[in-house]
């Protein structure tokens, strides 16, 4: 439906890509517990690999949970569906746009 | 020359309330005769709303301006001399605990600027309605609301002097995360034609769910101590239930105009409705968690004030004309058993960057929880907060080490979960012009994906932080943007006005023991 409007309504997104320049932000959605009240968002940049985003990103949040284990396996999912990054691939090669979320859970 | 004096039968005989009434609104109407009625009236048309006859406007109340003047000058003076009494005799010491004060913090920052944002837009209202019947009640109200802008600030103002998070509400309503929810709820009426406004604001916020949005606030006073909030309430009270009215006499009156207007007023039913409804999201939790000493339970004032009242009753009335009750009003029922404890265990892990605080509940606290809402707290929300005592007993204390994912709509951190499911966090996705936007509801992305241009620009503080808009990239950066300062945020037991509390408390209690101690000397 478009919008009523009294003249021409059309504004731009205040969070589009080009805002954000080589980086892009990214959510990661703990399915597991809900110690973390909502998915966590980040600024990481597009060509930063699976394993710094890991490092830097994701294990400083997860690890204010005090049952988070560093040791255990867990499973990811992109789109919806089950992706099993690789430590050496970029976020980009790994298919992750701006503003995707990343489910996670501790594998069974 | 001699005045012989007027004889009695000469003079002017006294006008009827009603005749007054007339003379003073629908009597200064005039039909311009420079300008074409279109002309004068430019904003009536472009939302598709067919008005035939705008004399048909009923207004139930007939009020005039000098005796709408004289009945809130009456009101005033009540309010001012129990303020002025107040402060004088301390009375802020008389309170429950320093920490209800968090709920009046939430209150004066986050519904305050939405008194004023009423004000403007009924004044609006009053300029662009073609009949001085809509009018003149359209004035009336916004003066109601500048009013009530003005003495909840006088209210509050008491508290300011003594205690944290009131001192710089303008500007964090303007900034500060979690206000983004009421703002941008009234910007997006405020932005609206003047036709859905009234849909939005006369009647989804303040018919269907003011008692909700209201009263919660107002019996948390009267059961806290807080004398002057509970006075300004009732002060207010009249014309909250006049803006019913009225707002009740809005959707009527559009329904009965024009066959065509039902389908268009359903939509901004559906639409208003999920967007109030998850203002009052802020509501919920402050009953049950906020409190000291609590009223009734979220789930209560649900079921009593919407279940029963606007469900039972309102669209019972309403689907003659043909209105169903609002879209997604069934996720909304089914929530009720889980909002509050979402929305507090959310704000406890973010209250380090709030302009109030938070603090685990106690034991008894959470027995009390458990008991309002035995078919979920003990399963989803005690483990939660066991654990969480845990650990701080070790050390911890939960604040969360990053900023949570937002929904595009209502500005909320993506804490629901899905209907019927209350392990799973919803995850709404749409698309728009090549653009991903998350939502955090069935009833957001329905409005979302109504108005994608409306909704694709919205102010999403977590984006903007991210973005480096908000004073930098750390948290002391953010906060100082906020304008917040050291006692504002955090943690309730250690804070300022926690150790103010006790050191006067134990104050109050050696003055009131002295005597007593030299009398039995």
């Amino acid at each position: 439906m478009a919008i009523k409007s009294l003249g021409e309504y059309n504004f731009p997104s205040r969070s589009a890509a080009e805002n954000y320049g080589d980086d892009q932000l990214v959510s990661v959605w703990f399915q597991d517990t809900l110690w973390f009240a909502a998915p966590v968002m980040f600024r990481a940049p597009r060509a930063m690999t699976w394993a710094e985003f890991k490092d830097q990103l994701f294990v400083p949040f997860a690890e204010e949970d005090p049952d988070y284990d560093p040791a255990a396996g867990r499973t990811w999912t992109l789109h919806g569906k089950p992706f099993e990054p690789q430590d050496g691939q970029s976020l980009a090669d790994l298919g992750v746009r701006h503003k995707d979320v990343i489910g996670t859970r501790v594998a069974a | 020359m001699t005045l012989a004096p007027e004889k009695k039968s000469k003079k002017t005989k006294k006008l009827s309330m009603k005749a007054r009434y007339e003379a003073l609104t629908r009597g200064l109407d005039w039909e311009p005769s420079y300008v074409a009625k279109d002309e004068m009236f430019p904003h009536l048309d472009y939302e598709g709303i067919k008005i035939h006859d705008w004399a048909a406007w009923e207004d139930p109340f007939r009020l005039t301006i000098d005796s709408y003047c004289k009945y809130q000058a009456e009101k005033d003076k009540r309010l001012y001399a129990v303020l002025d009494g107040f402060a004088q005799g301390q009375g802020h010491l008389s309170l429950t605990d320093a920490s209800y004060l968090n709920a009046m913090k939430v209150f004066i920052q986050g519904v305050t600027p939405l008194e004023y944002g009423a004000h403007r837009h009924f004044a609006y209202l009053a300029r662009h309605f073609a009949g001085p019947g809509p009018r003149f009640a359209a004035l009336c109200q916004s003066i109601d609301e500048i009013r009530h802008m003005q003495t909840e600030i006088h209210t509050l103002s008491n508290y300011n002097k003594y205690y944290s998070g009131m001192h710089n509400w303008p500007e964090n309503f303007d900034r500060v995360w979690y206000l983004s929810v009421p703002k941008s709820f009234f910007e997006d009426a405020l932005s609206c034609g003047p036709f859905e406004f009234l849909i939005a604001v006369g009647f989804s916020f303040e018919y269907l769910l003011t008692n909700l949005l209201f009263v919660p606030f107002m019996s948390g006073a009267s059961f806290n101590g807080d004398l002057p909030t509970m006075t300004f309430g009732f002060s207010a009270q009249s014309d909250e239930s006049r803006h019913m009215t009225l707002g009740l006499e809005a959707i009527k009156f559009l329904l009965e105009q024009d066959e065509a207007n039902v389908e268009i007023v359903q939509g901004w039913i559906d639409k208003w409705f999920w967007r109030s409804y998850r203002v009052t999201a802020l509501v919920a939790q402050m009953l049950d968690y906020m409190l000291p000493r609590k009223v009734m339970s979220w789930k209560e004032s649900f079921e009593l004030y919407f279940e029963e009242q606007m469900l039972g009753g309102l669209f019972e009335d309403l689907a003659f004309y043909g209105i169903k009750p609002p879209r997604h009003v069934e996720d909304a029922i089914k929530e009720k058993e889980l909002l509050s404890h979402q929305v507090y265990w959310t704000l406890y892990q973010f209250s380090f960057a709030a302009g109030f605080t938070t603090t685990a509940p106690t034991d008894e606290h959470l027995d009390w929880l458990s008991q309002a809402y035995p078919d979920t707290f003990d399963k989803y929300y005690r483990p939660l907060w066991e654990k969480e005592k845990k650990n701080i007993e070790n050390g911890g204390r939960h604040f969360a080490r990053g900023l949570p994912q937002l929904c595009q709509v209502c500005q909320v951190p993506m804490l629901f979960t899905e209907p019927g499911e209350p392990s799973v966090l919803a995850q709404h996705e749409s698309e728009f012009e090549g653009e991903i936007y998350h939502t955090c509801s069935n009833g957001c992305q329905w409005i979302f994906d109504r108005e994608p241009e409306k909704y694709r620009q919205a102010w999403l503080p977590v984006h903007q932080i991210l973005q480096g808009n908000c004073g930098g990239p750390t948290v002391p950066d953010v906060l100082e943007w906020y304008g917040l300062q050291d006692g504002d945020a955090g943690e309730y037991i250690g804070s300022r006005d926690h150790k103010n509390w006790v050191a006067w408390q134990g104050e109050a209690a050696a003055d009131t023991a002295a005597p007593t101690e030299k009398a039995g000397a």
